[in-house]
């Protein structure tokens, strides 16, 4: 279901930046020197299988034993792991938080139970769920969180950092394929914590620059008769408490922007692909779709206004 | 041995100690009872009740995920078993059957004495576990158990995302179960410290008694961070104190740091009575001393006091500076010195002995193997940058499954094995226990080794349900069934022990050949364990036969039978030289009245009466009055 | 039989207490980091609106508390050695100081609690906790003591002989945490 919105998987040895290729080096490295390791071990259980019966009574193996404990125990892990701790301080700083303004661009995700709120400081685009980057491009990704610690994570794109209230953290993207790439929370947040994840959208500088503009942009006025109604029933069912639509009355902030809810690939955070019909599912029940979710359900409301609801929505392009 | 046919003399003082130290018969002598071995048992019931209600948890949880989009448990759900299941396994589990069955069993026992240092005190240490178990169980019935993870980051568990009394469950639970785990390891710490026999010096003591020794040290200066962390928070949500807020100048970070200090001691609180448990099945297993002692004992003290400064790589993603995540990653790689050091221990003394492949050494060759795949996996996890990529996804929870179920519990496994011909005077039955092992350890590597590959592939760990498409399918599919092979293994392995104990042969005092001074009693030991103090002149009491021969002769005579109390004898600390006979305390009510004393308390500050609360304490204390009012005979 | 002389090794009260000593130092160590921790988080200590403690009373009443411990060293001694030697009256002379320190500390919480309160700051939070802590340790001491006097009174026995050796321990041990808590919660006035 979710494959088509996402087009991409989560996986760590499928780097696609260089940061997250260095990690995966990192990876294959120690998993092919544990894997010498644990081989010697197992050598060593066979080796006493093997020998079991045997009769001879040989004294000097007390000082090779020692030989061994000490040389497979102390020397070669002193070796090994000086090794491995200087790959580590090499790889720590292409990982490091970059510095602010060391970038052009900067985004501000930032964690709510449960979605992902998107800022691009300086300019009034606000989304959710999705973040648009530019390929070829260093930007500067800063998280924070509104409510509980949330954690930032795209596996193929760099390491997860925390999202922690009172504190910000920060990380480089730098992305030179264009693409989907999705992330999810890695901190357990409560009850939708599995049913928060983002997308992240890799587009050409020039797309990325188009689709910041339109995003900055207030939501256009409904062309439809349907849409029209439906932006009266938003009013009614106090949706704007909730949620914002810039050049609306409605500016509530505790679920995610609708400004241009219509462009959006998917809903409640990656949980169900954005079409008319899901939209008319969700708002009848967003608790069949993702248990805890803040969103209550408006099924008492008519069809006609949750169709006309859809309409308005589906509209916010 | 003399025991089983005794000269007349000794037949006389044997009948005079059954007499001294016999304890109520029925419901009654188990409540008042201040046997250690008698508490182990009751340790090893309850821990083994509990280990049953998480591993239910878990194999919910397991079918839960066995498939993308299931639907067995909604979130609310999955959320308080995943909860129950860590805080189950690592407090009202591992510890409690590592430390308080198998340590309070064997130590006294290993050491040539006749009861812990503090045997009322043991037996309150139990009560209160006891207490702690249910009173966090009593949430899971009540439909509110705790849902924000074993370690219970703030600010979701604070009153303002978690309103209800689930965390309040879990803190208060917690803080009455250290108190029962600080009683218990004080008590190990006097136990071996003065009650060794004369003759044992701190080299001949068995490596057991380092293992439970240096858990000891851990868990008196791991605990309190936590006490602390959770009285912190308690504030916070019952009284509005703000150590966590950020907007009044509190901090969310503080909670990790109290925890991970107290967290990674833990995880060698767990698993180092498992290094013990191998090192004395080893030699008897293979029919040799354990090479490189000094180096294994040293190595056990070792672990134990390094696991203290490695907490930080809990927190890598957290945002600490560099140099901070460098100094921590320095010190948890430095720990697998002592870890290396063991490993290749055992192994030698396998390599170098005539290894019998009997049950209870299969399962320390599965430990073996778990605890280096569970170690290397560990060692990735200090790579900064590598943890900072695969940190709370089940690439996690495979590693610490190898290492606190794989390495740390199958020790116990074999354990169980190992000493049920003590414990119940028969043998298991041999072919059954070892077909229960190859289920168990192919179950243990089928549930957990997919895990390894699922977080790699970017599966966070601690959701509900994931979605299709993301390839973590069939890797959850197959854990889901090693799950269901993994507990078919221990239902085995549950039945031989169970029937075994009624049909199996007689054992013997020593049917493996064991070198640590229990095997030198009867099976089951008496009462008073042993019926004259043991001489002990090596680290392998019991295959010393002039000894032994020397302690049939003692009988004979009488000297160190101490036939006229309730005594046993007391060691200078290091030496081990005879410095003093002890009165030893009796069975006694107080401890189980102090333990509902104290739960009851711990209820009423849940539930916000505080007055009744005070009356409770006030009760408790006139209870220590009562319980301290007779004196022994001399001290 | 064997005719145990003097023990070379202390009893094993003495050791248990020795656990509980260092389990307890432990947690005020948690404590203490703690102060040290928020204290560094918090450019503001202690924060607007809230004067820094006054030195003078907390400083004298601390060094009077270690003070205290003196009489129980001398009976400690006295039962260690077997010595003939008063043991109730230094007991029951420490009892009173500590007695009055902890009415007179017990005064300075309610005074501060009248000025800033535990739930408005991470400050007042650790503030007084560290002393609620502290305060108990000390009252929990006190009664100790009078369980000791009683059953002193009722002549010595080896038991008795260990529990003086304890208690004693037990405060040394609370009067140099005393003076580690009151040296921390000093800091912002220095």
């Amino acid at each position: 279901m979710l494959a088509a919105g996402c087009g991409s998987n989560q996986s760590i040895t499928s780097p696609v930046t260089d940061p997250a290729r260095e990690i995966d080096t990192l990876w294959w490295a120690m998993f092919a020197a544990g894997m010498v390791i644990f081989a010697v071990v197992l050598g060593l259980l066979v080796l006493a299988f093997v020998r079991r019966r045997r009769d001879d009574e040989r004294p000097e193996t007390e000082r090779r034993a020692y030989a061994v404990i000490l040389g497979g125990g102390m020397v070669a892990p002193v070796v090994l792991l000086a090794v491995l701790f200087a790959f580590v301080i090499r790889v720590m700083p292409a990982v490091s938080a970059p510095k602010p303004g060391s970038t052009d661009l900067t985004v501000e995700v930032i964690g709510h139970q449960w979605y992902w709120e998107v800022r691009y400081p300086g300019t009034d685009a606000v989304t959710a769920n999705e973040i648009h980057l530019p390929a070829h491009t260093p930007v500067r990704i800063v998280a924070r969180t509104a409510d509980v610690i949330h954690s930032f994570w795209v596996p193929r794109l760099n390491r997860k950092i925390d999202m922690i209230p009172g504190r910000s953290n920060s990380i480089e993207l730098d992305v030179p394929r264009t693409g989907i790439y999705r992330g999810q929370c890695s901190e357990f947040c409560g009850l939708g914590h599995a049913q928060m994840a983002f997308e992240v959208i890799v587009q050409p500088p020039g797309a990325f620059r188009s689709w910041l503009d339109h995003e900055e942009q207030p939501a256009a006025t409904p062309a439809s008769g349907t849409a029209a109604a439906g932006q009266q029933e938003f009013a009614a069912a106090s949706c704007g408490d909730c949620h914002a639509i810039r050049g609306t009355s409605a500016a509530g902030h505790i679920g995610p922007d609708l400004t241009h809810i219509g462009s959006r690939n998917t809903l409640a955070a990656l949980t169900i692909p954005n079409t008319p019909g899901d939209l008319m599912q969700w708002i009848s029940n967003p608790q069949g779709w993702k248990p805890g979710s803040r969103m209550p359900g408006f099924a008492s409301l008519p069809l006609s206004a949750r169709r006309a609801l859809v309409a308005y929505l589906e509209s916010l392009r | 041995m003399a025991v089983e046919s005794p000269a007349p003399a000794a037949a006389e003082r044997i009948g005079r100690l059954d007499r001294i130290w016999a304890e109520r018969p029925g419901l009654s002598g188990w409540i008042t009872t201040t046997d250690h071995k008698r508490i182990a048992l009751l340790y090893l019931a309850t821990s083994l009740a509990f280990f049953a209600a998480g591993g239910t948890e878990a194999l919910v949880m397991r079918t839960q995920l066995a498939q993308p989009n299931e639907h067995v448990v909604g979130p609310a759900t999955y959320d308080q078993l995943m909860t129950m299941h860590g805080v189950t396994m690592i407090f009202f589990f591992v510890i409690p059957l590592s430390i308080g069955a198998f340590g309070n069993y064997l130590v006294p026992l290993m050491i040539g004495s006749r009861d812990m240092a503090f045997p009322r005190m043991n037996a309150l240490s139990f009560w209160l576990y006891l207490g702690s178990g249910l009173l966090v169980y009593s949430s899971l019935a009540l439909g509110m158990a705790p849902d924000a993870g074993w370690f219970n980051y703030v600010p979701l568990a604070s009153r303002r995302f978690s309103p209800g009394l689930g965390i309040d469950f879990y803190a208060l639970g917690l803080i009455l179960n250290g108190v029962s785990s600080t009683a218990a390891a004080a008590n190990f710490l006097v136990t071996i410290a003065k009650l060794r026999a004369p003759g044992m010096s701190l080299n001949r003591m068995p490596l057991f008694c380092y293992a439970i020794l240096a858990t000891s040290f851990s868990l008196i200066f791991a605990l309190p961070p936590l006490t602390a962390d959770l009285v912190f928070l308690e504030l916070d949500r019952k009284l509005g104190f703000k150590f966590f807020d950020v907007a009044h100048g509190g901090d969310p970070v503080l909670w990790q740091h109290l925890f991970w200090i107290f967290g990674h001691p833990e995880v060698y609180i767990i698993v180092l009575p498992a290094f013990g448990i191998a090192t004395s099945i080893i030699p008897t297993f293979t029919r040799r001393t354990m090479v490189a002692f000094p180096l294994v004992a040293v190595a056990e003290l070792l672990v134990a006091f390094i696991g203290f400064g490695v907490w930080v790589h809990h927190m890598f993603a957290t945002g600490l500076p560099q140099m901070t995540m460098v100094f921590f990653a320095a010190a948890s790689l430095i720990i697998v010195i002592p870890s290396g050091i063991q490993i290749f221990a055992w192994c030698m003394t396998m390599v170098t002995g005539r290894p019998e492949f009997k049950t209870p050494l299969l399962f320390i060759v599965g430990f073996i193997v778990f605890f280096v795949f569970g170690g290397l996996s560990g060692i990735t996890l200090a790579a900064v940058p590598f943890d900072q990529q695969v940190t709370d996804t089940y690439y996690v929870v495979a590693h610490f499954h190898y290492v606190i179920w794989g390495a740390a519990v199958f020790p116990l496994l074999g354990g169980l094995y190992y000493w049920f011909p003590k414990v119940t005077g028969r043998m298991y039955h041999e072919r059954l226990g070892q077909a229960t092992f190859w289920l168990v350890f192919a179950g243990t590597n089928l549930t957990f080794f997919p895990m390894h590959i699922a977080g790699m592939l970017g599966m966070p760990r601690r959701v509900w349900t994931y979605p299709s498409g993301l390839d973590w399918s069939a890797e959850n599919l197959v854990s889901t069934i090693g799950a269901f092979l993994l507990t078919a293994g221990l239902l085995g392995m549950l039945a031989n022990l169970v029937m075994s104990a009624y049909t199996g042969a007689p054992a013997g005092p020593n049917p493996f050949g064991g070198a640590t001074l229990e095997w030198a009693t009867t099976s089951p030991p008496p009462p008073y364990n042993f019926a004259v103090i043991p001489r002990v002149t090596s680290a392998y009491a019991s295959w010393d036969d002039d000894d032994r021969a020397d302690d049939r002769r003692r009988l004979e005579s009488g000297e160190l039978v101490l036939e006229t109390g309730h005594e046993t004898t007391a060691s200078t600390p290091v030496d081990g030289h005879l410095d003093d006979v002890l009165h030893m305390p009796s069975e006694s009510p107080w401890p189980f009245v102090l333990g509902i004393a104290a739960t009851l308390g711990t209820a009423f500050v849940l539930t916000d009466h505080y007055l009744i609360a005070a009356a409770t304490a006030a009760l408790a204390a006139a209870v220590l009055v009562l319980w301290h009012a007779g004196e022994p005979a001399a001290a | 039989m064997i005719t145990a002389p003097v023990p070379r090794a202390r009893p094993n009260g003495w050791y248990g207490m020795l656990a509980l000593v260092a389990t307890e130092s432990a947690l005020f160590a948690s404590l203490l980091a703690t102060y040290a921790y928020l204290r560094f988080h918090d450019p503001h200590w202690p924060p607007p609106g809230i004067d820094p403690p006054s030195i003078t009373a907390p400083l004298v009443l601390a060094l009077v508390l270690v003070a205290a411990s003196a009489p129980m060293a001398l009976a400690a001694r006295t039962a260690r050695q077997r010595t003939a030697g008063p043991l109730i009256a230094p007991v029951a002379l420490a009892l009173v100081v500590q007695a009055a320190y902890l009415a007179f500390q017990i005064h300075l919480y309610a005074d501060d609690l009248g000025r800033f309160s535990a739930s408005g700051s991470a400050y007042g939070s650790i503030y007084f906790t560290l002393l609620a802590v502290h305060h108990a340790h000390v009252g929990i001491g006190v009664l100790l003591d009078c369980w000791l006097i009683a059953r002193l009174r009722g002549g010595l026995t080896g038991y008795r002989r260990t529990a003086v050796g304890a208690i004693a321990l037990y405060w040394y041990f609370v009067s140099l945490a005393g003076l580690a808590v009151t040296a921390t919660i000093l800091t912002p006035a220095w």
